[in-house]
């Protein structure tokens, strides 16, 4: 019985120290409801069962109010800011949607601890900027790279036929221009494909925006007045066109987004897929993929201009103005962010934004005797370092961009000239760069 | 005496608190729709609520091939799914109207697609008609019925016929229903005296059952065209309007004016305009339905 009595102390004192430790990481807010609304879908949904460990840590409990797409969250917040009603603390975020929504979240510099901001990726910390402001906490970031099929470059015959229709050897491809002769090389349609691209939404707006960037042009010039109707622009444009008027991608690619073209290049009737990290995994995965084992992965090809493409951001968590516990909150996205739960996210593919993760999952991954993924990081990591860049971090993005991509479908189905759809776009884009005061 | 306290007052009085709650759920929210649809509200910036624009969003929606382009493709889609839905309704009711077994278990059966939120129809019918992956082209291949990845949700024409087929599917059951509460209502007495008279099973249909049917069919038609002019989710998941703009209805229109760029006083006063369009079909189901009562001696 003394014994028994002995080792419930016991248990109870390391339970105690235990908790106490605990306390001391993420402090003690012991009923206290924190209100959140989260991003949902199968990739973010393994972090979120950690959240239980917060809870007992804390003696808090979290309440998700809301768990859709973003977007659909976005629209739901947008309408929050509308009807006054932010009666949440946390928001899941992205650094592309974050200009929209004013001053509805903090600047975490003041709130958060220095030491606990050094140790994430300075350039995704000023992608989380807006205004000299940090309204976000970057979670995870993504960025394009190109997976191709390594058995079609092993080919003897696909290199000495390519060799000789395009006068250069056959390896996966180092600029755009390479990249489409690739992919209209390797094309049998409609059995085979060379490549796949998004094909609307912002989806292809960024692929555009990066190509753009990538053959030396840009978005806007220094007075916020459209440029992307620039050679270079057209040159962009025109890739996407070339590709689809050849039948190198799926017809239906117009209507492609990124499940789709995953799904496709995990079905084994696709060449190669500039598609982000998240599907590295997946493709490799035999249960998953047609093509597990016969995988490659090099950079995003350069442009004109000499640069990769390298369109990037970060999902991130924000804190509301109106949030009844800040303390709370910030602990809260401290941990869902912190070096554990950004290893759970890593192992599926998920470029992590602590400096420590990326050499603590890349160590993970070669002991465990997976080069594929070591590759995955590596290659990742050096463009996140080296190419990644945003869009403009302003509020009327989205609303740009909506009048860029219906003209980039124009101009790739014909329906317009190339040059006349993106004078159009940049036409309408200027004014709304007008309405929004950026243009004076 | 005050009025509150006269016995005809009575009526008002007990009246008062409905009317307080359909103004404070229908006649406020239209109201404040409205006025929000001559001022230039954008969502994330509730200061510009006071931004009163006059008849700026009006003027630049009537002048815009840009919202009437969809208006029209509108009230296509309208028309071929009404139709289609219609027939297609009218059969199943009639066949299931003939069955002795089982006809409830069916009757549930029926039901299942409605069941189904529209946003999973979007996604099941978006891969089923994918061009590469899809189902539908895959098997098309396999039979030998084509040798190409067709386009569906990328031609213009196919991409209408693939939504349309979708919002089919989920809602045909809808008429289906109603005209079989139509038969089941059914009196036997002309049916059998048609039968002395001599008609066939073809003119018993024409002259009898289907005029019987009609002002059923014009209920399910007029709920129907609100649905259907609203379709939104369908859509969006399948094309988002796209590619080019091809499958561009007014919702997915005025979604994204409304929400993604954030534009909620252009997008009311789109809203306002594509009403008309709800107004003129239900104005003409609703007289198409007092005429088929009339047809069969019902109210005036």
């Amino acid at each position: 019985m003394r014994k028994i009595t002995a080792l419930m102390v016991g248990t109870a004192l390391v339970a105690v120290a235990g908790m106490a430790s605990a306390d001391e990481t993420w402090g003690d807010y012991a009923g206290y409801t924190l209100r959140v609304k989260l991003i949902g879908g199968a990739q973010y949904e393994k972090l979120y069962a950690e959240i239980p460990k917060w809870e007992a840590a804390t003696g808090a409990k979290v309440e998700i109010v809301s768990r859709k797409n973003h977007f659909e969250l976005d629209k739901e917040i947008k309408q929050d800011v509308a009807a006054g009603t932010i009666d949440y603390c946390v928001a899941s975020n992205h650094t592309s949607f974050a200009p929209q929504y004013g001053d509805i979240y903090i600047d975490l510099n003041g709130v958060m601890k220095p030491e606990v901001l050094a140790e994430f990726d300075a350039l995704a910390l000023k992608n989380a900027t807006v205004n000299g402001s940090l309204v976000q906490l970057p979670r995870h970031s993504d960025i394009s790279n190109l997976f191709y099929k390594k058995s079609l470059y092993e080919d003897q015959a696909n290199k000495d036929a390519f060799k000789a229709k395009y006068g250069y050897d056959l390896a996966p491809p180092e600029t755009f221009d390479q990249f489409k002769d690739q992919a209209i090389f390797f094309a049998k349609a409609p059995d085979f494909f060379g490549t796949q691209f998004v094909g609307k939404d912002e989806a292809i707006t960024g692929r555009f925006y990066e190509m753009l960037v990538a053959n030396g042009g840009a978005l806007f010039d220094e007075n916020w007045n459209p440029t992307f109707n620039s050679p270079a622009g057209l040159k962009a444009l025109m890739w996407f066109k070339e590709l689809y008027d050849a039948k190198a991608v799926p017809a239906g690619s117009l209507n492609y987004l990124w499940d789709d073209t995953g799904m496709g290049f995990a079905s084994g009737t696709v060449a190669m897929d500039l598609d982000w990290a998240g599907w590295a995994a997946f493709f490799n995965d035999p249960a998953n993929s047609k093509i597990a084992g016969d995988v490659g992965l090099v950079r995003a090809p350069k442009g004109d201009g000499g640069k990769r493409s390298g369109w990037s951001g970060s999902h991130s968590f924000s804190i509301t103005t109106t949030c009844d516990n800040q303390p709370a909150a910030v602990s809260f996205v401290t941990f869902l962010t912190d070096h554990d739960n950004q290893m759970i996210e890593a192992r599926q593919g998920l470029l992590p934004t602590r400096t420590q993760v990326w050499k603590d999952i890349t160590a993970e991954f070669e002991a465990a005797g997976n080069p594929f993924m070591v590759e995955v990081f590596n290659t990742y990591s050096q463009s996140m370092a080296e190419d990644a860049f945003t869009p403009p971090l302003i509020e009327p993005w989205i609303e740009v961009s909506n009048v860029i991509w219906p003209n980039l479908q124009k101009g790739i189905l014909g329906e317009m000239e190339p040059q006349a759809a993106l004078d159009d776009a940049a036409a309408k884009a200027k004014v709304i760069m007008e309405d929004a005061g950026y243009i004076k | 005496m005050p009025f509150w306290r006269r016995e005809s007052a009575t009526p008002f009085l007990l009246l008062t608190p409905a009317m307080l709650t359909m103004a404070f759920v229908v006649v406020f929210p239209l109201v404040f729709s409205m006025y929000t649809s001559f001022t230039g509200f954008r969502l994330t910036k509730p200061a510009s609520l006071y931004d009163w624009v006059g008849f700026r969003n009006y003027a630049r929606i009537l002048s815009d091939p840009e919202f009437w382009i969809p208006f029209g493709r509108t009230v296509l889609f309208l028309t071929v799914v009404l139709n289609v839905e219609f027939l297609l309704g009218l059969g199943i009711a009639l066949l299931i109207n003939r069955i002795t077994w089982g006809q409830r278990t069916l009757r549930t059966i029926m039901m299942f697609p409605m069941m189904f939120s529209p946003i999973l129809v979007g996604f099941m019918f978006k891969f089923l008609f994918n061009d590469n992956i899809g189902i539908v082209n895959n098997a098309l291949q396999s039979l030998g019925l084509s040798d190409g990845a067709i386009p569906w949700l990328v031609d213009g024409k196919l991409a209408f016929f693939s939504i349309a087929i979708a919002e089919v599917w989920m809602s045909t059951s809808v008429f289906a229903i109603l005209l079989l509460a139509g038969l089941f209502a059914m009196p036997r007495d002309p049916l059998e005296a048609a039968k002395v008279d001599g008609c066939n099973a073809w003119q018993t249909f024409r002259h009898i059952t289907l005029p019987f049917l009609m002002p059923f069919a014009y209920i399910a038609m007029a709920i129907r065209s609100l649905d259907v002019a609203r379709a939104y989710d369908i859509v969006t998941v399948m094309t988002d309007g796209g590619p080019a703009g091809r499958t561009e209805i007014l919702w997915t229109l005025i979604g994204r004016v409304g929400y993604d760029n954030s534009r909620m006083g252009m997008a009311n006063a789109m809203a306002y305009v594509s009403t008309i369009l709800s107004i003129l079909f239900t104005w003409y189901f609703y007289r198409k339905l007092v005429a088929a009562r009339r047809y069969m001696g019902g109210a005036q």
